[in-house]
């Protein structure tokens, strides 16, 4: 018999939405639970937040150009613009005070005045190595800690257990002992994130293998936009275990410089500040005209290009004394040397259909909050957002509603699937080979897309499942930190995710944003301007659009050449 | 590249062994890298725990021909035997329990206890006034400290260790905590257990004077304090010098108040070497040149104030 633990609300995930959701949902009197397949608040892209931005609501013109930022640049019309309404409330009276009030310094001068960005968007920043995700995390991780909120690390949720009606649980594998065990819920907050390590390149932790895709695809959940995905094209190329680390192309702290990106003749290509003044986060901009770069021959998307600060006077630079650590770790001098980059697949703008009133999935009883949701690109604050927004809706309604009954069917049927894969022999094929193959194929696939290269992938990725997943074999069947038997898991839930973006991509009739389709490649306001929706009912794939309002800011053009856009 | 991986799966081995592999090596290589080579080239099952790769996280630390790293950080050596961080219980193969660092960060309060209500957002603080603490700040829990630590590896468990103190001197700096850190740091953590041999400066990948400015901090604070049996020995121990120009156990004991079994033992073995006299607790000839001494004793105790 499986154990079975219950919770009024369970939490999935332990980054800046998980850990909100869940203290929110504590504050509201609700049993809270929180599983981590990772450490909380050492996992997830969370750790990877260089600066959060700072409103205030009384300067008009920063407001418009922060909405222009938010929407446009940052969003490409895709955001849920009522939300914005409320995430900026949220950013302006709570997200500082909750988090200064449990300890959190952010930098400030002699005379106690903040230190800030000093782009058209004001940010704030609390270092920790060069980051402010982790400083914020450690503090919500004692705070968490402090009230005994029952957490399990380090134990990966397999798969949403639903009575037919509503989500009533999941089920959960502590990898560290092979333990198999369910939670029943009243309520669960779906918190797993948006960058997921799906191409050979990644700024997706180790652990991200989009598991809350793929569980809530197989749960029955709409998903939308997945295809919207950003790539980060300033990253360092070599270690590959580097490729997380970011030449960062906007203001630096104090200073107006940008890094530069320089083709393999030498040319400068990118300079946020002359080629995308407006835009402070302007990552579509770089890749379009990496892209060109890349069709001339003068850079590949892994590498033949480089970035640098050597254009910085040397005392204004060397003041960023952990890009200079970085930089001298590599035996390179940050006022003098460049580094070859290669691009890196980075967050996914969209995920699980939601409303952003409560954060509801299309399944009841399940809330997604945070990066994985279709409804905003991200960010620590916006997922913080999510987070409370869901964790204070998923509490109230338990409170008021029994304990589902467990689906016992459903609960044996996945410890079959999952202990299915526990089976040793000495030849392999390895899980972790299919892993790797699936990376190559989205790798492959990578930024330009076309019907062909599309159907391509799809036909490479029903391979890897038909072929490769029944025959996996791993090279012990302890239950013990099993590597294998994990990296058997991911693929699974990697097949279902990138299948489910692939199709995506394939309905999406334009180019957008971070999203280029050589065969449609212009901006289409008038046509594509909405959820594009991908689901999965009793194995047949169903799509369909919902509308996205623009009440705040609509686009100026209705169709453009996409090389032409700036957004 | 020839790598020799310690190994061992309790569910089904009796013992730890090692296994080598050999890894090409690629330019600007990882430790991580490395590790990663035999996981997904060679196919290896080896159990290795890493999140971020970027030294954000601390989890992957690993000991490394004997001494703790970062493995993301690093860079690779020609031959490596690498094993799990030591002072800590092993899963498997290279992962180690973080329960026992969780468990006795549990016990200092690690969350800041407010002397005075919280003010709203910017709350009125200076650069300045966290200045002391600014390096403690960069600690990710990486625990390659903890690994390093002698006073740990005797099996001591009441010394919390230095990743813990660094955690505990963080806030006992932070001028906004009122909370008792000083007796936290000489009753729960032990403190004045740590023998300030600096074995975990140099291991640490966040650079954090760890000696300096995280556990010294702590032991004057203590000391000043000092109605704790730490910081009463620590007493001891200075007034004896000051005395008589040189520590002597016996005295140290006496006057510390600490006749507790253990002590004894240690004691009589002691005296059995020749290293102790019982008589030296009630007096004992002052050294030449005392008077030096108390000078220097008189100027830092000045400083001090
Ligand atoms: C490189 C990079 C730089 C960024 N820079 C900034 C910045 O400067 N400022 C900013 O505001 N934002 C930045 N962002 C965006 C921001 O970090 C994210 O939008 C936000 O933190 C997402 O938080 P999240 O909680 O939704 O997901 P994550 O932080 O990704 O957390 C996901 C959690 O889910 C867990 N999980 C996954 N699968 C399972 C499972 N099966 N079972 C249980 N748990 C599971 C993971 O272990 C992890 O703990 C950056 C993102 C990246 C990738």
């Amino acid at each position: 018999m499986t154990k079975v633990l219950e919770t009024d609300v369970l939490v999935i995930g332990g980054g800046a939405a998980g850990t909100n959701a869940a203290l929110k949902a504590a504050d509201r009197g609700a049993q809270v639970a929180i599983v981590v397949k990772g450490l909380l608040g050492k996992s997830g892209c969370s750790i990877f937040a260089a600066f959060t931005p700072y409103f205030t609501k009384t300067d008009e013109q920063a407001r418009r150009n922060r909405w222009r930022f938010m929407i446009r640049y940052y969003n490409h019309y895709l955001a849920d613009q009522e939300y914005c309404a409320r995430m900026e409330d949220y950013m302006c009276e709570e997200f500082y005070p909750d988090l200064e009030r449990l300890g959190v310094y952010w930098r400030r001068d002699a005379q106690g005045n903040l230190e800030m960005i000093n782009a058209r968007n004001r940010s704030l920043v609390a270092h920790k190595q060069g980051a402010t995700g982790p400083i914020l995390l450690e503090k919500r991780r004692r705070e968490i800690q402090r009230r005994a909120l029952p957490l399990y690390e380090e134990c990966a949720v397999t798969s949403l257990l639903g009575d037919g009606e509503r989500v009533a649980g999941a089920t959960v594998l502590d990898y560290r002992t092979g333990e198999f065990f369910a939670i029943r819920a009243k309520n669960v907050v779906l918190a797993t994130g948006h960058s997921d390590y799906l191409a050979t390149r990644a700024t997706g932790t180790r652990e991200q293998s989009a598991d809350g895709l793929a569980m809530a695809l197989r749960a029955g959940a709409e998903l939308a936009n997945l295809e919207i995905q950003w790539w980060h094209v300033s990253d360092v190329l070599a270690p590959k275990s580097w490729m997380r680390y970011h030449l960062y192309p906007n203001p630096l702290m104090g200073t107006l410089e940008t890094s530069r990106l320089y083709n393999s003749a030498g040319e400068m290509f990118y300079e946020q500040k002359t080629h995308s003044p407006g835009a402070s986060a302007p990552y579509t901009e770089q890749l379009r005209r990496l892209c060109l770069q890349v069709q001339a021959g003068k850079a590949r998307w892994d590498g033949g290009y480089t970035s640098g600060y050597d254009h910085i006077p040397g005392d204004i630079i060397r003041a960023y004394q952990h890009q200079a650590k970085v930089w001298g770790k590599l035996g390179l001098d940050v006022a003098r040397d460049r580094i070859e980059c290669g691009i890196t697949m980075h967050m996914r703008h969209g995920g699980l259909n939601v409303d952003t009133r409560t954060m509801a999935t299309t399944v009841p009883g399940l809330y997604a909050a945070g990066g994985l949701g279709c409804h905003y690109l991200g960010g620590f604050g916006p997922a913080s957002y999510d987070g409370k927004v869901a964790g204070e809706a998923a509490a109230e309604d338990a409170l008021r509603r029994a304990l589902p009954r467990l689906p016992q069917q459903a609960l044996e049927a996945e410890a079959a699937r999952v202990f299915g894969f526990l089976q040793a022999d000495a030849a392999g094929p390895r899980p972790m080979q299919a892993k790797l193959r699936v990376r190559q194929i989205m790798w492959d696939l990578g930024y330009i897309k076309n019907e062909k290269n599309m159907q391509a992938a799809l036909a490479a990725l029903q391979e890897v499942r038909e072929q490769s997943v029944p025959r996996l074999r791993l090279q012990s069947a302890s239950r013990v930190w099993n590597t294998g038997w994990l990296d058997a898991l991911d693929t699974c839930s990697m097949l279902d995710a990138c299948e489910a973006t692939v199709r995506s991509g394939l309905n999406r009739k334009e180019s957008r944003g971070p999203f280029y389709r050589e065969d449609y490649p212009y901006v289409d306001n008038e046509h594509w301007l909405c959820r594009n929706i991908v689901a999965r009912v009793d194995g047949e794939w169903r799509s369909r659009q919902q509308k996205i309002e623009v009440p705040h800011l609509p686009p100026e053009k209705n169709r453009e050449p996409f090389f032409e856009a700036d957004y | 590249m020839h790598l020799r991986v310690y190994r061992f799966d309790p569910s089904v081995d009796r013992e730890p062994r090692y296994e080598s592999y050999e890894v090409p090596y690629q330019p600007r290589m990882r430790i991580m890298d490395a590790l990663d080579y035999v996981h997904e080239v060679l196919a290896v099952d080896i159990g290795y725990r890493w999140l971020c790769g970027s030294k954000k996280c601390g989890s992957c630390a690993v000991n490394v021909n004997g001494l703790p790293k970062l493995a993301c950080w690093e860079p690779v050596q020609e031959r490596m035997t690498i094993e799990p961080l030591s002072n800590l219980p092993v899963i498997r193969d290279l992962v180690t329990s973080r329960a026992p660092y969780e468990a006795a960060l549990a016990k200092i309060s690690p969350t800041l206890v407010r002397r005075t209500e919280y003010a709203g957002f910017p709350e009125p603080l200076k650069s300045t006034d966290v200045a002391p603490t600014a390096h403690l700040r960069e600690c990710i829990q990486c625990l390659a400290c903890q690994s390093a630590c002698p006073v740990l590896r005797t099996g001591d468990t009441d010394f919390a260790g230095p990743a813990l103190l660094v955690a505990l001197s963080e806030l006992a700096q932070d001028p906004r905590d009122g909370a008792e850190r000083a007796a936290l740091a000489s009753d729960v953590a032990n403190v004045f257990k740590c023998i300030s041999c600096y074995a975990c400066e140099p291991v640490c990948p966040a650079e954090i004077p760890i000696v300096r400015e995280a556990i010294e901090p702590l032991k004057r604070m203590a000391y000043r304090v000092g109605s704790t049996p730490g910081a009463r020995r620590a007493h001891a121990f200075l007034d004896t010098v000051k005395q008589r120009g040189y520590a002597n156990a016996a005295a140290v004991a006496a006057r510390s108040g600490d006749f507790g079994l253990g002590a004894l033992g240690v004691a009589l073995k002691m005296r059995r070497r020749g290293k102790l006299k019982f008589s030296d607790a009630l007096g004992g000839r002052a050294t030449p040149g005392l008077e030096g001494l108390r000078r220097t004793y008189e100027t830092s105790e000045k400083e001090d104030k």
